[in-house]
């Protein structure tokens, strides 16, 4: 029943982790780029997965692209881009239905990371740049997608707040950068930050499957042999420092209900302590602000808490009417408090372990489920399996999750409301 | 107790149904190797099944809407506790969603999966409330439905099935309108819980990491014994024509954002499966990202990546909605309109028929990893007394002159609606 994973350097900054896993019925290829986050170059970077993974010298149009994918039962080719603390993590992901399910038992995977390699290390070029035509119109979807984060107000409020609870730090920036940095993008720029990207960004490669294949994992060496590189150096993320005051701050929208976001800083050393603490807080449907400021009190629609190991920060994130607004405020921090002097009974602290445990056992029966655990805990520096880190949870005690939550201090309270009212 | 294997060959997959004898349908399907159990408990009772009759009460009854989903948050609380507190004690992951025509209750967890399923099937029989539990909630629902009221994606769906459909209730929002949630009270959830909840017109389905015999044992223990009520459900006479032909609104986006649905005639059981597929087919021959049509229009800037299309069908509805971001939506409809009257003249592009064959069922592979896609599979096909394995089998078997047909039957151009959204054009301020 154990998965088998294991890691191995391909090349200076390239790693190849591979997680077999006999239940998979599919394949997934996912290759990571992990860069610095910066104003400056996040539009930039942001745009380049859309572009590699819409085409390719071999498939020259997202049609051809698309109709080579069909026949390989509907094999899945994305580019995204995220953030892991100050990180930009630009990514392109391709599953697949395991071979022994074709039809004609066709070598659907290796075929499948055939159009990917060639996607990422042989774009489809005019006059030695992006496609022009491509590139302008990935770039006008990287502008609408920017734009199109105000559709959803709760990541929308999400997103805003980060920019206070983060400032004058990289996590600050929103991962798809702004528009005004988007607009000025050329195609030149975006190739030759490409070409950078490629020699110089710490590359994680992923295969996840039900076994090893060798043939994908040659087809991707190939394809990285040929990349000339000067490692830049590994990413990592600084933890964020708790402001002088409480940043307040309050962003006015058409809308009907009210978002609040609140930030906390912690300088405490120990992220599993954290996640406990944050458990019994606010992350489960029996946490405290869920069984108090929205059960109890209908403070709020939803209300619940967040830890980011990466940087060291918690947040709570509320759907809250305009009126309710301060009273939700109070009673968030008044449910910290009670963390603090250990106001939870033994019995809710073994809850809270054992909603944390049934997620993280779960997480190796889902590909991009373990594939992102282990591609997290190697950006904090380790390898731990979920089974190992269900072990050091068990032996987190009630006076290490008092102290974790002593550590928590509240740093920014970003509200977004509707226009209508008082100034 | 009638049980039965159902294999199905192509897959070499299989899983358990058993009849049992309090008129249950149960599916079990145990997933080698895996960690989690993913088990659904549920009702086939949904938003629209809002005017209903049965033996005892042979005159049909109209309820308020939103009571489905008002009975679903009520039932999570037990006369001393509420649900999420028992599941605690399991570890278990629990929630529930009431859809247009179902309402589930669910879990899943790696450990303790008896002692979780004993929690599932109990508090799902065992309804408690008072007017005064029943009044508190008017407050929390108030806010989930003020919350939608802000969600653009929600909106410019209901606005076209609001264009779409004259009568029939799937043009009323799940959870209902603040004013009809203040008509219900404890003896009209009663009164749907004693119609709706009866084991005869419920399923229940587990997959991943369970032994069967165990999970039989406590539903023997635990299932109480139902009369058949003989439930009839009904609706006012739809007409075939839509309602509007346009519908707008403006809200707090950035570019406009459409939904047009192409109205056509429903059917049941096993037809309604073939509906769904073939439609599915013409919708990913005419217009998906391989399309000579997507990339005519992803080409122009008409549509961007958001584009979609999909196949919204029910107990009494069927359409076809293709939705996304656009500067120009009324000319994107017209564009859409134009191909499919071309696509009937001259057929659907014929080269691609065995690509988004082997496409769609590269998906259901996909699925065969996910205990959470499996349960909802096998509980969606029995409530209409289907295999979980029909789906695969008839995409298997769909042929190209199958698609061309629905693509006439399917698509009449003269029964559209375009719901649209438009931006308020206000910037966000600092205060």
């Amino acid at each position: 029943m154990a998965i088998k994973y294991n890691r191995e350097k391909l090349g200076d900054g390239i790693h190849y982790n591979s997680i077999i896993n006999e239940r998979q019925k599919t394949n997934t290829v996912i290759m990571h780029f992990v860069t610095g986050l910066s104003q400056e170059t996040a539009s930039l970077n942001a745009v380049i997965p859309y572009i590699l993974a819409g085409s390719s010298s071999v498939y020259p149009t997202l049609t051809e692209l698309n109709k080579k994918l069909s026949e390989l039962y509907g094999a899945v080719l994305k580019g995204s881009v995220s953030k892991m603390g100050d990180s930009q993590v630009l990514s392109l992901m391709a599953g697949c239905i395991n071979d022994r399910y074709a039809f004609d038992g066709e070598a659907v995977t290796e075929e499948m990371t055939k159009v990917m390699t060639d996607c990422l290390t042989s774009p489809h070029l005019q006059d030695g740049v992006f496609f022009e035509k491509d590139f302008e119109l990935k770039k006008q979807e990287l502008i609408d997608d920017i734009e199109a984060e105000i559709n959803e107000k709760r990541s929308f409020a999400f997103k805003r707040a980060n920019i206070n609870i983060f400032r004058d730090e990289p996590a600050a920036v929103s991962v798809k950068g702004d528009v005004s940095h988007a607009e000025k993008l050329t195609s030149a720029d975006a190739f030759r930050q490409y070409l950078e990207l490629l020699k110089t960004a710490q590359i994680e490669i992923f295969f996840v499957g039900a076994q090893e294949s060798a043939g994908c994992k040659k087809i991707i060496t190939d394809a990285l042999n040929s990349i000339d590189r000067a490692f830049g150096g590994d990413n990592s993320s600084a933890k964020s420092p708790l402001k002088g005051e409480v940043c307040r701050v309050t962003e006015r929208y058409d809308v009907a209900q009210s978002k609040m976001v609140m930030g906390f800083k912690t300088d405490c050393g120990d992220p599993v302590a954290l996640k406990l603490m944050n458990a019994i807080f606010g992350a489960t449907p029996i946490s405290k602000l869920f069984m108090n400021v929205r059960e109890k009190l209908s403070l709020c629609y939803y209300c619940s808490s967040g830890y980011n190991d990466k940087k060291g920060t918690l947040y709570v994130d509320s759907g809250v009417e305009q009126e309710n607004i301060a009273k939700a405020e109070a009673e968030i921090l008044n449910q910290l408090d009670a963390v603090r002097r250990g106001d939870f009974t033994d019995e809710d602290m073994e809850n809270a372990r054992k909603s944390i445990m049934n997620s993280w056992r779960g997480v190796s029966d889902g590909a991009r489920s373990i594939a992102e655990w282990y591609f997290s805990r190697s950006y904090s520096g380790d390898s731990l399996s979920p089974e190992e880190m269900i072990e050091k949870l068990k032996k987190i005690t009630r006076e290490e999750v008092i102290k974790a939550a002593e550590s928590v201090r509240l740093d920014t309270v970003y509200v977004l409301t509707g226009k209508e009212a008082k100034a | 107790m009638e049980k039965k294997i159902i294999r199905n060959e192509r897959t070499g997959e299989q899983y358990t149904y058993v009849k049992h004898p309090t008129g249950l349908n149960i599916y079990i399907w145990k997933m080698e190797n895996y960690s989690t159990t993913y088990a659904l408990f549920g009702t086939k009772y949904g938003s629209i099944n809002t005017k209903f009759k049965t033996k005892s009460e042979p005159d049909f009854v109209t309820v308020p809407n939103g009571i489905a989903h008002y009975l679903e948050h009520k039932l999570f609380e037990n006369e001393d506790c509420d649900v999420f507190s028992l599941y605690a004690k399991t570890g278990a992951s629990a929630n529930a969603y009431t859809t247009f025509d179902k309402t589930c209750y669910l879990f899943s967890c790696t450990d303790n999966v008896y002692e979780s399923l004993e929690i599932l099937l109990n508090f799902v029989q065992d309804p408690y409330f008072t007017e005064e539990t029943v009044q508190k909630e008017q407050g929390i629902i108030g806010q989930e439905i003020r919350m939608y009221d802000d969600n653009a994606n929600w909106r410019v769906f209901f606005n076209m099935l609001q264009g779409l459909y004259l009568n029939h209730p799937v043009k009323i929002d799940i959870a209902g309108t603040v004013e009809s949630i203040a008509q219900i009270n404890a003896d009209l959830l009663y009164k749907c819980y004693n119609t709706f909840y009866n084991l005869n017109n419920m399923v229940l389905s587990i997959a991943g990491n369970i032994d069967e015999d165990k999970a039989l044992e406590l539903c023997d223990k635990l299932l109480k014994n139902n009369e058949n009520p003989e439930l009839e459900t009904a609706f006012e006479p739809e007409p075939e024509t839509v309602c509007e032909k346009e519908v707008v609104q403006k809200l707090e986006v950035a570019m406009p954002i459409f939904n047009i649905g192409f109205k056509a005639k429903p059917e049941s059981g096993l037809e309604q499966v073939r509906a769904e597929i073939e439609t599915n087919f013409v919708l990913s021959l005419l217009s998906d990202e391989s399309s000579a049509f997507y990339k005519k229009l992803y080409d122009d800037g008409l549509i961007n990546s958001s584009f979609s299309s999909e196949v919204f069908l029910g107990d009494g509805y069927f359409c076809s909605i293709f939705g996304g971001e656009s500067r120009n939506p009324k000319l994107v409809r017209d564009k859409l309109i134009e191909e499919i009257n071309r696509c009937k003249k001259e057929g659907l592009d014929k080269d691609r028929f065995e690509a988004v064959k082997k496409s769609y069922y590269g998906a259901l592979i996909r699925d065969l990893n996910d205990s959470e896609a499996i349960a909802t599979v096998m509980l969606n096909a029995g409530m209409e007394k289907l295999s979980a394995f029909d789906i695969i089998e008839t995409v298997a078997k769909v042929t190209f002159e199958d698609v061309s047909a629905r693509l006439d039957k399917q698509f009449d151009t003269e029964k559209v609606t375009i719901s649209i959204i438009e931006p308020v054009h206000g910037e966000g301020e600092q205060a």
